[in-house]
């Protein structure tokens, strides 16, 4: 019988023991797939989600002709204004500075000389000597004058580059975007039924725009009469509004006729400086013409640009890349400043694009998202790849004989590598595919209802990502094939005979370690606990992983919950009021009869800084004020903010300095001290300061502090009142966004944690099945047992736990500290102690969990087990 | 290295340990076996019969000395080329039988049969090894005899030129034991392998063409056998 069968190279029969590997421990493959296919799915749900609606907004910025940026100016630009701004030229502002320091000059001699010479002499006036003693006079004053605004000029020069050699004009084309802002209150009839409708909102209003930043229609019409509005779909969403509801806009009533996503405010930032958008508290609302002009509120002279090939044709060129877009604006923004000085008008605010929130925060809050949700990932993948890494050890371990035999017979290392890793690569890849379908399908809509609910986007269509599928599949594999190989490949490094032997120690202990004089059983666990010392780092790992995570799901509502309960002490006054003037229309100086009212001066000023320009507010204080309690200050010293001295680390003793925002002045004060107040970042400076620091008069103020509502002002001088709610609106919108996201993740952290304990607590008991057996043969009843081999685990566990619980913490601290640094305001990530405390319990329920398993299991174990592998 | 032999040792030495703990396993010894023979590694515990078994086999190495088998020289190969050399021209069975638990009898004898270009038919070698009825049971379905007659089949598969037998027998009683010597004499016949066994049971060298008796690392006594006696007939 020595015929030999020629055949082809047959397929390695180990194979077949992967598929029964993986279907006789189907449990353990199974949580572990169900926590990548979650993860995955969930990751690539979110790429597809992204990719879509990045496509969707990308695309509205032709479609619904996003402006390349805004400008408001104090007055309505006369057509000259808005033809020499489109040009993008700058005008020359030497020229402007001196004709109107001539004109004063000229004007103060007049006056001068009208005063100090009598009237008979007047005639005397047109003599030649008079003229030549006048123009000499004139001239020397012109002089004077040139050199001030020389002087002037330079400083303005150097601050805003206006010798620019390289300057290239922008020609733009300017559209007018007036808008005007009032409140918004439900109509009376819907504000019984709710209790939170009595609160009002915010609304600007612009007449239908048909230019510019044009408006995407998700439901109903645009507003066809003056009484009709359209008004934003998610903010409709967030207050229970929907077509044919009424509102009260600034005290006339609408009635919504749609819903629509404006391309200029995918998310509802009221003021760009403000730290989170607030899509509940405020709403963008679009009006016939008729409409806009009933409302009885101020406007605001806004006008949107876009860049043009030649000045005012209409035809668009976009900016390419952000340094362009830099490049671009600065040039602009040049041409805006010097037009708009030389015509006797103010730039009031300008802001491109590429820095507005409301445009730009979706994309990259989207695009922050992609990022944690990949690290979440990976990181997940990358305990999971060590939990499959100590379990094939294991199993090695267990084969160590036949792995030998095959090694003798002429098995490679590879292949045996490749056998053994086959297993967890097939199940990441399994789950990849499985978690990208379900991304595509079911998770891609569970996040886009997420954004739909926070911003305001237009609508989308799902367009496939190849992203997704190499971040959430091949990195997947890769990673598991990485951490595997690296692990596997070391063990299988033994010889075939080693494997015969049973001897794979890297490292022989010659003597077993000497263990302290405790007792027989605790002398026991520590030896379940030094052989494990592999499985137990990685339970480490996991656990500090869970904790992480459990830092931000425990932490983000108790951060949300302190500062909501905080805010009112948080207050400098419950009510600040800003006037838009400290004078009447009769220049009579604005006062109230409002008892707790106090005066106090408040100025905008930047701290500029690489990474981000932050808004920050200078307050004066009145000598003895009952709301800020300032020490004796010498001349620029000033107290800044608590939430100042924690967001830039600012000490007493240091000096910080500010700029005024469109214009050429910086200031700077040095740190007396911190005032508690954590609501803002700000600086305190007395009063009398302020108005010397700011150059106003004796009298001026900016507005009120007080904790009673002031009612004795009218409306019309008064631009806004900050209350609570301003402090709350961030909290309320965080909460809004992703409050109840947050208890979700509290069970998977939960879950995740159990898992990671089952299955390595699971090796543990394999591992020492043999002795298990032997124990339950010498007499040894099943909770002694469990008492030697569950409590070395209990105390890794708990270690573990209280370890990564304070390193969780300090980590997810220190990484909310980085992600404030580029946002405008500051809070600081609070857990409580009863945060921590959850954390702690949480992970210890799963464990207690597992342990009951595990219990069972020990109990499962065959006393034959021991006389099987009597070898 | 007489004319017909196959495998050749010459000069073997080998020790473990060092210093004082030092211990020579193989003291210098030298033989060699022709092609096709039966031949029985005999001795007591600690002659180093496993020992030199295993450098036969390429898993373990000796100090000095020489071994080839059919002419290539073992010291001369390096980690990879011992490891086709195995792949190509051995087959091992080993005294417990190292079975993978999660195949059945029939796969854990193409794990040996995947090895090889030219593979024996396994069908054929089932009804061989009189395990034609068992090809569907895991291992742990099967007794102790029936799962060494396993761990032969995956050896022999594979059409080996050498196949090298550590205590085949050991962990089974006499009946068993004798099938499994019938079952090896029975390839050695049919499929023309050299066969080289370990074995401290003095009885079986009576079905061996040729035995090496080893003690404290020496060859004591290297005979051949003129009477075989078939396996079938050993009594001990």
């Amino acid at each position: 019988m020595s015929k030999e069968r020629k055949n082809r190279k047959m397929p390695n029969p180990l194979r077949k023991r992967v598929f029964r590997e993986l279907v006789g421990e189907w449990a353990k493959y199974l949580v572990i797939a169900l926590f990548l296919i979650g993860t995955i799915g969930a990751v690539s749900g979110m790429y597809v989600a992204n990719g879509s609606m990045l496509k969707a907004a990308d695309e509205s910025v032709e479609q619904y002709r996003l402006e390349d940026g805004h400008f408001e100016l104090k007055e309505k630009a006369d057509p000259e204004l808005i033809r020499a701004v489109e040009s993008g030229e700058k005008a020359d502002l030497l020229s402007y500075y001196k004709k109107k320091a001539h004109d004063k000059v000229d004007e103060k001699l007049e006056m001068q000389v009208s005063k100090a010479l009598p009237e008979a002499i007047q005639s005397a006036k047109d003599s030649s000597v008079y003229q030549e003693a006048y123009n000499k006079a004139r001239e020397e004053a012109y002089e004077k004058a040139d050199e001030e605004v020389e002087k002037k000029y330079a400083e303005a020069e150097e601050k805003y580059d206006l010798n620019d050699q390289d300057f290239q004009a922008r020609p733009v084309t300017v559209y007018e975007n007036f808008y005007k802002e009032t409140t918004e209150v439900r109509s009376a009839e819907e504000k019984e039924t709710d209790e939170d409708a009595d609160s009002a909102g915010k609304i600007r209003v612009y007449p239908v725009r048909q230019e510019i930043d044009l408006a995407c229609l998700m439901d109903g019409e645009l507003p066809s009469s003056e009484k009709e509005i359209a008004i934003d779909r998610m903010h409709a969403d967030n207050a229970g509004l929907k077509v044919g509801d009424c509102i009260t806009v600034g005290g006339q009533e609408y009635t919504i006729s749609g819903l629509v996503a404006n391309v200029d405010y995918s998310t509802l930032f009221e003021k760009n400086t403000d730290m989170m958008f607030d899509s509940i508290g405020f709403d963008v609302g679009l009006l016939t013409q008729d409409g806009f002009d009933r409302l009885l509120v101020p406007v605001y002279y806004n006008y949107s640009f876009l860049y043009s090939a030649a000045a005012g044709d209409g035809s668009m060129e976009r900016a390419d890349g952000d340094i362009q877009e830099k490049n671009w604006s600065d040039a602009f923004l040049k041409a805006l400043i010097t037009q708009t000085l030389a015509a006797d008008n103010e730039v009031k605010n300008y802001l491109p694009t590429y820095g507005n929130q409301a445009v730009q925060f979706t994309k990259n809050d989207i695009g922050s998202d992609k990022a944690m949700g990949g690290v979440l990932l990976y990181v997940l993948v990358v305990v999971l790849a060590f939990v499959f890494a100590i379990t094939i050890s294991n199993t090695i371990q267990k084969e160590a004989s036949v792995i030998g035999t095959l090694r003798a017979s002429g098995y490679t290392r590879r292949e045996l590598l490749f056998h053994y890793m086959a297993a967890p690569v097939l199940v990441t890849f399994l789950s990849a595919a499985v978690g990208n379908l379900l991304g595509y399908t079911v998770f891609k809509n569970v996040v886009v209802s997420m954004y739909y609910n926070s911003y305001s986007l237009p609508v989308y269509v799902t367009v496939f990502s190849p992203e997704a599928l190499i971040k959430t599949t091949v990195v997947p594999i890769v990673l598991m094939f990485f951490v595997n190989s690296l692990v596997i490949a070391k063990k299988l490094r033994c010889t075939p005979l080693q494997f015969l032997r049973h001897d794979l120690k890297a490292t022989r202990r010659k003597k077993a370690m000497r263990l302290p004089h405790w007792s027989f059983l605790a002398r026991f666990r520590l030896r379940v606990l030094f052989q494990n010392l592999p499985g137990y780092a990685v339970l480490f790992l996991g656990i500090l992983f869970v904790m992480l995570l459990l830092a931000m799901a425990v932490g983000m509502p108790d951060t949300l919950a302190y500062y909501k309960e905080k805010a009112p002490d948080m207050m400098i006054a419950q009510y600040q009021t800003m006037l838009k003037s400290w004078k009447d229309d009769d220049g009579k100086i604005i006062s109230t009869e409002t008892e707790d009212a106090e005066k106090m001066g408040m100025k905008s000023l930047l701290r500029r800084a690489e990474a981000h320009d932050e808004d920050i507010s200078v307050y004066g204080i009145e000598d003895g004020s009952r709301y800020v309690r300032l020490p004796e200050l010498s001349e620029e010293e000033a107290l800044v903010s608590s939430a100042y001295a924690a967001k830039y680390g600012v000490q007493k003793g240091d000096v910080i300095t500010l700029d005024a925002q469109f214009e050429d002045t910086s200031y700077s004060f040095e740190v007396a001290g911190v005032q508690d107040y954590d609501a803002a970042l700000a600086v305190f400076l007395p009063m009398s300061e302020f108005r010397n620091t700011f150059e106003l008069e004796p009298d001026e103020f900016s507005g009120f502090l007080s904790n009673t509502e002031i009612t004795d002002i009218p409306s019309k001088y008064i631009t806004t009142v900050v209350t609570r709610k301003d402090i709350t609106k961030m909290v309320d919108q965080l909460d809004h966004s992703m409050g109840s996201y947050m208890l979700y993740f509290q069970y998977v952290c939960i879950a995740l944690s159990a898992v990671l304990i089952y299955l390595l607590t699971k090796l543990i008991i394999e591992r020492n099945e043999n002795s298990i057996s032997m124990t339950k043969i010498l007499g040894y009843r099943t909770g002694e047992i469990a008492s030697i081999y569950l409590l070395s685990t209990t105390w890794v566990v708990v270690f573990s736990e209280l370890v990564s619980a304070a390193l969780g913490g300090a980590m997810m601290k220190g990484v909310w500290a980085i992600m404030m640094q580029g946002m405008d305001g500051w809070f600081s990530f609070v857990i409580r102690p009863e945060g921590y405390g959850k954390m702690l319990l949480f992970v210890f329920a799963g464990y207690l969990f597992v342990t009951l398993l595990d219990f069972r299991r020990i109990r499962g174990v065959p006393m034959e087990e021991a006389l099987k592998n009597a070898e | 290295m007489s004319e017909n032999s196959f495998l050749s040792i010459r000069n073997l030495t080998k020790s473990f340990g060092e210093g004082e703990t030092r211990q020579e396993v193989l003291r210098g010894l030298s033989f060699d076996v022709a092609k096709g023979e039966f031949c029985v590694l005999l001795g007591p515990s600690g002659s180093g019969k496993s020992t030199l078994l295993n450098i036969i086999g390429g898993i373990d190495s000796a100090d000095g000395g020489e071994i080839s088998i059919g002419g290539d020289l073992l010291e001369k190969m390096d980690e990879k080329t011992l490891t086709t050399y195995r792949r190509k021209h051995l087959g091992y069975v080993f005294q417990m039988y190292n079975l993978i638990g999660n195949l059945n009898v029939k796969e854990n004898i193409e794990v040996g049969a995947y090895l090889s270009a030219n593979p024996l038919d396994i069908d054929e070698l089932l009804n061989t090894l009189g395990l034609w009825d068992h090809r569907y049971k895991l291992p742990n379905q099967l007794s102790g005899g029936q799962q060494q007659r396993v761990s032969i089949g995956r050896a022999i598969v594979k059409n080996p030129d050498l196949l090298l037998c550590d205590e085949p027998t050991g962990a089974l009683d006499y009946k068993t034991s004798k099938e499994i010597l019938e079952l090896i004499e029975k390839v050695n016949r049919q499929y023309g392998n050299t066969v080289v066994m370990v074995t401290h049971n003095e009885a079986i060298r009576q079905m061996a063409d040729h035995c090496v008796r080893l003690r404290d690392g020496m060859v004591r006594h290297n005979e051949r056998n003129d009477h075989k006696i078939p396996a079938a007939e050993l009594e001990w």
